[in-house]
């Protein structure tokens, strides 16, 4: 109830932002092509581990997004003083970046299907596998975005934080991905448990530890 | 016996643990021909440095776990975490600069993706971020929580990166030429001295965490008297400005 | 093939040198703190 209200205000603040990370995504995709010499063969291949690399950075700047919009208006203080649990907080933000990056990664993936030259197969597998993750991405963004929040070096200390610890995610998507395209959904099952258990982990995780970690010393 | 003479007797025993193991190492043990000859003497080293690696990061997750829990909550227990932290980063530097080298003749390549470097690169980069939000902490209670927090997920990361790399490795062997094996069937001699490494190592983990312990209380008084002195020149100037409006 | 020995040497190296490095910059530092140190105090 109060979770979701917050979460829809923070979607309709973060609307404006969405303009910024949605293109950068593309211009990821866009960077990749060029690295790669516009090999439609090697992007072609290589596919699913670009999109998923493009979604990981655009994540960074829609965690960093997150908890600025907390910071510009003292609203650390208004979250903590507003009496909800700390989990559901965590739940809300966590929901609202993994909406986010759901409309990302539609986007991206229509960039990525249009300019790498892929045929779209096994769409159960790509479409389990790409929540599963992106309610870790979110989720694991979320709490090292509250971990480092307040400190001067947060936006450089987010994604090194963030970046290591879900490699698993990169790994778990990437497989499953690549399984599903090649037409061969059945290899992607075992990668898709990965991509939920360690969802679970993460989301279970995040909703003990958010309340003692917004509180100040 | 004082407790500086004690760190020096500890301090010689290592000492001599390594050096024994150099000789070991370096000369009684014999050349493999399957792990790049000579390069297998690399072994003694690389083991200890991922023993200790994984020994480190443990002990900080254990230390930030006692500091988390209220009861056993005490300063030490975050220095400990941080010191650990750091020798932790060295040898796990280490372990990937090592594995480099032998896998340079063995292999023929630099690097090879193998689940274990893999793991480790991994771990060192979980490990440096660690250290980077060491030193952006507020008050001593804030960072000791923060950090405790980041070090425990980190350390839950772990065993899932380093099964689903082990996984995501099996299924690439499939196709592979070489043998990305870094376990060697030893024995014997060879056998002694990797144990015997591993203990000198060990050793020297425990040296080296004592004094980057010491001097992180050092730095944390430091920290403290800086506090109390500008509280006082704060004080003694609003008393200063008191007195002289006439 | 012993001209592996370069690769056994420079590990053997970068692993003593680092290590000793370390352990002398980490002791440089808490010496020089004690030494800023007023009068042995006992918290």
């Amino acid at each position: 109830m109060l979770v979701a209200g917050k979460d829809l205000r923070i979607e309709r603040r973060s609307r404006v932002a969405l303009q910024q990370i949605v293109p950068f995504g593309g211009i990821v995709v866009l960077v990749f092509a060029f690295a790669l010499d516009s090999d439609r063969t090697l992007l072609s291949r290589a596919a699913p581990g670009l999109f998923w690399a493009a979604v990981l950075l655009a994540m960074i700047l829609a965690i960093g997004r997150s908890f600025a919009v907390e910071e510009a208006n003292r609203a650390r203080d208004g979250l903590r003083l507003s009496g909800l649990d700390g989990g559901a907080i965590f739940l809300g933000k966590a929901a609202a970046v993994a909406a986010e990056l759901l409309v990302l990664e539609v986007v991206v993936g229509i960039a990525v299907v249009v300019m790498y030259d892929v045929t779209l197969r096994g769409a159960l597998v790509l479409v389990c596998a790409g929540i599963a993750a992106t309610v870790g991405l979110a989720a694991t963004g979320t709490v090292y975005g509250v971990l480092a929040g307040g400190l001067r070096a947060r936006e450089t200390l987010v994604p090194l934080l963030v970046l290591p610890a879900v490699m698993p995610v990169m790994l778990g998507a990437t497989r499953s991905f690549q399984a599903a395209l090649d037409g061969a959904p059945g290899d992607a099952w075992p990668w898709v448990q990965l991509l939920v258990a360690f969802a679970v982990l993460i989301v279970a995780a995040g909703t003990v530890a958010f309340g003692p970690l917004l509180e100040e010393a | 016996m004082t407790a500086r003479t004690w760190k020096r007797l500890f301090l010689a025993a290592t000492l001599v643990a390594l050096g024994a193991t150099a000789v070991f190492a370096l000369w009684v043990t014999p050349p493999r021909e399957e792990q790049g000859f000579e390069a297998v003497r690399l072994l003694y080293l690389h083991v200890p440095c991922a023993w200790v690696a994984y020994l480190a990061f443990g002990i900080t997750a254990f230390a930030s776990l006692l500091w988390l829990v209220p009861r056993t909550r005490s300063a030490t227990w975050d220095l400990l975490a941080g010191a650990s932290a750091e020798v932790g980063v060295v040898f796990t530097g280490l372990m990937l600069v090592v594995g480099s080298l032998w896998a340079r003749p063995t292999w023929g390549t630099w690097w090879e993706w193998d689940a274990r470097l893999t793991t480790t690169a991994i771990l060192f980069f979980l490990y440096l971020g660690y250290l980077a939000l060491r030193r952006t902490g507020a008050t001593a209670a804030e960072r000791g929580k923060r950090c405790a927090i980041a070090a425990l997920i980190a350390f839950a990361d772990v065993p899932i990166v380093h099964f689903s790399v082990t996984w995501w490795q099996t299924l690439h062997q499939q196709g592979t030429v070489f043998n990305p094996q870094l376990d060697v069937k030893i024995d014997g001699s060879m056998a002694f001295t990797l144990v015997l490494a591993v203990a000198a190592f060990t050793m020297l983990y425990g040296y080296l965490v004592l004094e980057r312990f010491e001097l992180a209380q050092l730095e944390e008084g430091r920290e403290e008297r800086e506090l109390q002195h500008a509280i006082a020149e704060r004080v003694r100037a609003e008393r200063s400005e008191q007195v002289v409006p006439a | 093939m012993n001209h592996n020995w370069n690769f056994v040497i420079a590990g053997y190296a970068i692993v003593t040198g680092t290590l000793l490095s370390y352990a002398a910059w980490v002791r440089v530092r808490a010496r020089r703190l004690r030494r800023t140190l007023p009068d042995e105090s006992h918290d």
